[in-house]
Order: C-alpha cells, then sequence, then structure tokens
C-alpha cells in the first residue's frame, strides 16, 4: 500500500507541465523547424537565451515567474518571456547602425498560469524582434511576417488584430487623472464594459470631447472604417501622429493580409509605444500570438511578436498517428543506402523474418529490404 | 456533439437568473430555444445553442472558447478572475458581496469563512489584513453562529437572512448584477452575430420591463 503511494508520488509531474509522445512532439518539431526556417528567410538571425535569469522584481512578469535561490543565496527566476530578456541581451552588446534581426525559439515557465486549455505552466514559444530602428516598414513587414507563420502552420483562416495602445494612452494621459482613477478607467475600457466606464468618467469628472473619446474606445472594432471613426475622438496632436502612422503600416502590407481593428485593445498601454497585435482563429478561444512595437522600454527602437506553439497546434488540430518510417532494413549497409535516398528507415532487430513482418504490418511500414532484395511484408 | 454549426453559443446559469435572462435576451429580440426536458444539457434553437451550467462554470466555458457569450454575476465574475470582455450590465440579480459578523465583535479578523475565497483573499491582501480563508458551500452565515469563523464574507440581497441569524452587515465590499461576458475572440471574429446582440442588450437593460 504504501509502496504504491510512493510510486506514484515518483510517477508525478508538476501540475501545467506534460509530456509531449510522439505524434504531438513530432508535429512541434516540424512547426518550430518551419518557422525557423520562414524567420531565418525573412533575414532573421537565431539566438539563444539563459533560461534561467537574475531575479528581477521590475521585471514585467516578476510575481508570476518561478523562483529559485542558487548557492551564493542569490534569487534566479526561470525565463518567463522573451522579449524582456532579448532586450537585456542587446543591451550588452555593441549597438551597431541599422535594424537588428533576431528570431528565437524555446520554453517558457509561469508559476501561476490557468492550467487549461493551451494553458500551461510550461510552454514553449518562438518569434522575431527587430532592434535599433522604427518605422512603418517594419511593423508592416511584422504583420507580414507573423501573418505567414500562421500560414505555414495551416491556419488559412486566421485573422490578425491591431490595437493602438499608444492612441489609449494618449487620451488616458489627457485626463491628468491620478494612477488609479487612470487604472480603473483602462480596465473598464479593457473589459469593454462601457457602462462602468460610463460611471467612472463621470465621478472622476471628465468631460467634453475628452469623455466622449474614452466613452468611444470599447466600440472602436472591426474593419477599416473604424480608422475613420478614431480619427474623429483624435483630441490631440500625438493622437493624430499614432492614427497617421497606423495609416502609412496599412498601406504597406501585402494584398490579401487585411487585419481587424480594436482600438480599445490596451491590455500593456504603458509598454506599447505603438500598435499591438494578435490573431484568432475561428472556434478557438485564445490568441494565438501576440506582438507590438516598445520603443523606449530598455531599448530606443524595438518591435516584435512571440507565437504560441501549444495554441497554434491545438487550433491547427493534432496529427492522429505518430510518425512511421519508410523501410525496415534487414541490414546497416541497407539502411545506409536507404537513407542516403532520403528516406527514414529502421534497422531490424532480429533475423526472425515472421516477427519482423507482424512489427512491420503492425506499424503500417510498407517496406522491407536486406541486401539482396525487397523481402515481401 | 459538436458546437461549430451554430452561429453563436450562449452559457447561462442554471437557478433564479436563468428565467431573467431568458426574459431579457427575449425582450432584446432574441428569444433562446427552451428546454424540452428537464435533463436535457443543452438546447438548440435557429442558429444558437443554449448551454445550461451552475453559474460558477459559466466563465470558464466562455473564457476557453466554448460558448461565445454568456451571462454570470458580478459577484461570480470576480472570484473566477477571468480574463472577458464583460459589455453589458443586464440590470437583474442585484446583490453585494458584504463583510457579515457578530453585532458586537471589532476583534481584528483572523479567520473568514466564504463561498468566495478568492475574492477574500483578495480584499484582505487589499487591506493589508492578514487572516486565514475558509472555503465554504453554503449556508455560510452558520461559520459565524458557530465560532468557525469570526466573519464571513458572503452575497447579500436585502439582508433579511443576515437579521433572522442576529448578525450585522458590517461593511459592503462590492455591488454585484448579472452581466453578459463574451470571449475576447469570438466579439472580434463574430463581430457581425455579436456587436448587434450586445446593443441590444444594452438597449433592454436601460428600459426595465413592465
Amino acid at each position: 500500500m504504501e509502496r504504491d503511494a510512493r510510486e506514484e508520488a515518483r510517477n508525478v509531474i508538476p501540475e501545467g507541465t506534460r509530456y509531449y509522445l510522439p505524434p504531438e512532439a513530432q508535429a512541434r518539431l516540424q512547426l518550430t523547424q518551419r518557422w525557423r526556417e520562414l524567420f531565418a528567410a525573412w533575414g532573421y538571425a537565431p539566438v539563444e537565451l539563459p533560461a534561467l535569469e537574475v531575479y528581477d522584481p521590475e521585471h514585467p512578469l516578476a510575481e508570476r515567474a518561478f523562483k529559485l535561490v542558487d548557492k551564493s543565496g542569490r534569487v534566479l527566476a526561470l525565463r518567463s518571456e522573451f522579449t524582456t530578456a532579448l532586450v537585456r541581451m542587446v543591451r550588452t552588446q555593441p549597438q551597431l547602425p541599422g535594424p537588428q534581426r533576431l528570431q528565437y525559439a524555446g520554453r517558457l515557465w509561469l508559476r501561476d498560469s490557468e492550467v487549461g486549455l493551451g494553458r500551461l505552466r510550461e510552454f514553449a514559444q518562438a518569434g522575431v524582434e527587430v532592434f535599433g530602428a522604427s518605422s512603418p516598414r517594419i511593423d508592416a513587414e511584422l504583420l507580414a511576417l507573423a501573418a505567414e507563420a500562421l500560414r505555414v502552420a495551416g491556419l488559412e483562416g486566421a485573422r490578425l488584430e491591431v490595437g493602438l495602445p499608444s492612441f489609449v494612452a494618449d487620451l488616458l494621459d489627457a485626463t491628468g487623472l491620478e494612477p488609479e482613477p487612470l487604472q480603473r478607467l483602462h480596465a473598464a475600457i479593457d473589459r469593454k464594459n462601457t457602462p462602468e466606464l460610463a460611471e467612472w468618467i463621470e465621478r472622476y469628472g471628465v468631460r467634453g470631447a475628452l469623455a466622449d473619446a474614452l466613452l468611444a474606445l470599447p466600440d472602436l472594432f472591426g474593419g477599416p472604417d473604424v480608422l475613420e471613426a478614431a480619427r474623429k475622438h483624435a483630441i490631440s496632436e500625438r493622437a493624430r501622429m499614432d492614427l497617421d502612422w497606423l495609416e502609412e503600416v496599412l498601406a504597406l502590407l501585402p494584398a490579401g493580409l487585411e487585419p481587424l481593428f480594436d482600438l480599445g485593445m490596451a491590455r500593456a498601454y504603458d509598454y506599447y509605444s505603438g500598435l499591438h497585435f494578435r490573431a484568432y482563429t475561428p472556434d478557438f478561444g485564445l490568441p494565438l500570438l501576440g506582438g507590438g512595437r516598445y520603443d523606449g522600454a530598455g531599448v530606443p527602437f524595438a518591435a516584435g511578436f512571440a507565437l504560441g506553439l501549444e495554441r497554434v497546434l491545438e487550433a491547427a488540430g493534432l496529427p492522429a498517428a505518430a510518425p512511421v518510417p519508410d523501410a525496415l532494413a534487414l541490414d546497416a549497409a541497407t539502411a545506409r543506402a536507404l537513407r542516403a535516398q532520403g528516406l527514414a528507415v529502421e534497422l531490424a532487430w532480429t533475423d526472425d523474418l515472421d516477427e519482423l513482418r507482424a512489427y512491420a504490418r503492425r506499424r503500417g511500414i510498407p517496406r522491407i529490404a536486406g541486401p539482396e532484395s525487397e523481402v515481401a511484408p | 456533439m459538436t458546437l461549430s454549426g451554430f452561429d453563436w453559443v450562449v452559457a447561462l446559469p442554471k437557478g433564479r437568473m436563468m428565467a431573467d435572462a431568458y426574459r431579457i435576451f427575449e425582450r432584446a429580440g432574441y428569444p433562446l430555444p427552451a428546454a424540452a426536458g428537464e435533463r436535457e444539457l443543452w438546447h438548440a434553437g435557429e442558429g444558437v445553442a443554449v448551454l445550461e451550467l451552475r453559474g460558477g462554470d459559466v466563465p470558464t466555458y466562455v473564457d476557453l472558447g466554448i460558448a461565445d457569450v454568456g451571462v454570470a454575476g458580478r459577484d461570480v465574475l470576480l472570484e473566477a478572475g477571468r480574463d472577458l470582455y464583460e459589455p453589458v450590465d443586464l440590470g437583474f440579480g442585484a446583490c453585494r458581496l458584504s463583510l457579515i459578523r457578530r453585532p458586537d465583535d471589532e476583534a481584528p479578523v483572523r479567520r473568514v469563512a466564504s463561498k468566495y475565497p478568492r475574492f477574500t483573499q483578495a480584499w484582505l491582501r487589499s487591506r493589508g489584513l492578514v487572516a486565514d480563508v475558509v472555503k465554504l458551500s453554503g449556508n455560510v452565515e452558520l461559520a459565524v453562529l458557530t465560532g468557525l469563523a469570526d466573519a464571513v464574507v458572503d452575497v447579500v440581497q436585502t439582508g433579511s437572512t443576515i437579521r433572522a441569524a442576529g448578525l450585522v452587515e458590517v461593511e459592503v465590499l462590492a455591488r454585484s448584477s448579472a452581466r453578459l461576458v463574451v470571449n475576447r475572440s469570438a466579439l472580434k471574429l463574430k463581430r457581425a452575430v455579436l456587436w448587434p446582440l450586445i446593443e441590444r442588450l444594452r438597449e433592454a437593460a436601460r428600459t426595465p420591463s413592465g
């Protein structure tokens, strides 16, 4: 009885982590590889970052990261996000003139992630960043690359959605309110809770065109007509310039890429300095990727996006079967010859042909090959 | 069973809010299909599917995108802490989440019983108070009367239950009413269906039924 309990405890893996068995692990590997090749073809050079970081209370996810203590007593954190880590890395390197395009892929850990569909405590992302330059062309390139990354994942029906957190920030700043009231207004905008937003606006005495503009924000989502409506509420020079930038980006997008808009999307409005984007696909409730421009957050110019591997695979549908080799070879020389032709080949572990045939049938291996000839499967 | 054939899927809480929810959807011009039998777990109508759930499960179904929209009390949403759009205050189901104690008890709170442990914990933290939170499933007032806890955080509608138990409502921590919640990606991808629904429900919520 006690032995069983010990045995069980030994087999447990932590909540929010999981095993990936052959069909799924294969799909993860293939998709990551496809993304990496795509990013490389667009000129993004790979970097690797440590999974162990020095704990920093200023880190945006400091509260939610796993912490550990090393032998000197220093607190470390498991990597919880790539962007911050990349920004730190870039800051330590000599700054070369012109844009620096980087790509990454790897695992992340969060202590308190809600465990559920596509929400693990250990999860994987792949993504890109462009440092050292800021222009509508770069933003348009990132949107086009994000669309391409979804396409190579087989998500033809996915839509990108673009928001403009800086526009929200412009309007919120214009109220001149203290941080706490601002946070209340922001939370109501973020949840599209117009009734509550109206209450706060009245209570804090925000009036006139600014009040109208704030109240309009939650409803400013949909097609390109949203931008026209937003123009009416662009009450400051900065807000107008932010809209101009977004329209320049849109004019540079490849034909066929028509993003949705949500100008009330303002999750990290004090972090993004320009546009922010996500992607959705029908019948899947969570965003597949996220990114944007964050000039001034650690480095002067930066923008990028990250794709959630688990979410994209969940939305794309998982392969049903484990990969099957092309042939079963009876000896090493035959295996080498077939592999040289580009086939995936398993080597026989026994001379017992009946056993090998039964195995090949069960696995669905189409060919058994020996030094002289093919063997009927 | 598959829900992908429906234009939209709505999650409704079983119990007293159910009838009010049906009524306001009807008034907004979106009559929902009625349950054919007691044991039916979900029912299909013209383009819409209705899921009948325990109130606390509504935010989960909507957050994970199984249902596009749902009806849930703000008390339930505060406890669930899910990341949802909350565009309409439907008006019915008004209540408050309050701190309840014995009339003469002014000692520091050391142990709080509640059906809302997460909300209670967050409230304690926001006040800088340290107390144990005990999760209970019902008749929470009994916890104070029997000494299991020295305070209770619970839903109050009229306050008559509390008065009858000889307890007092010390402080209102949050006000609640039924809300329409919407999944974040569904609102964007099904805007043509969901946005008119939201506008009509806002209209219906502004003009109370006679």
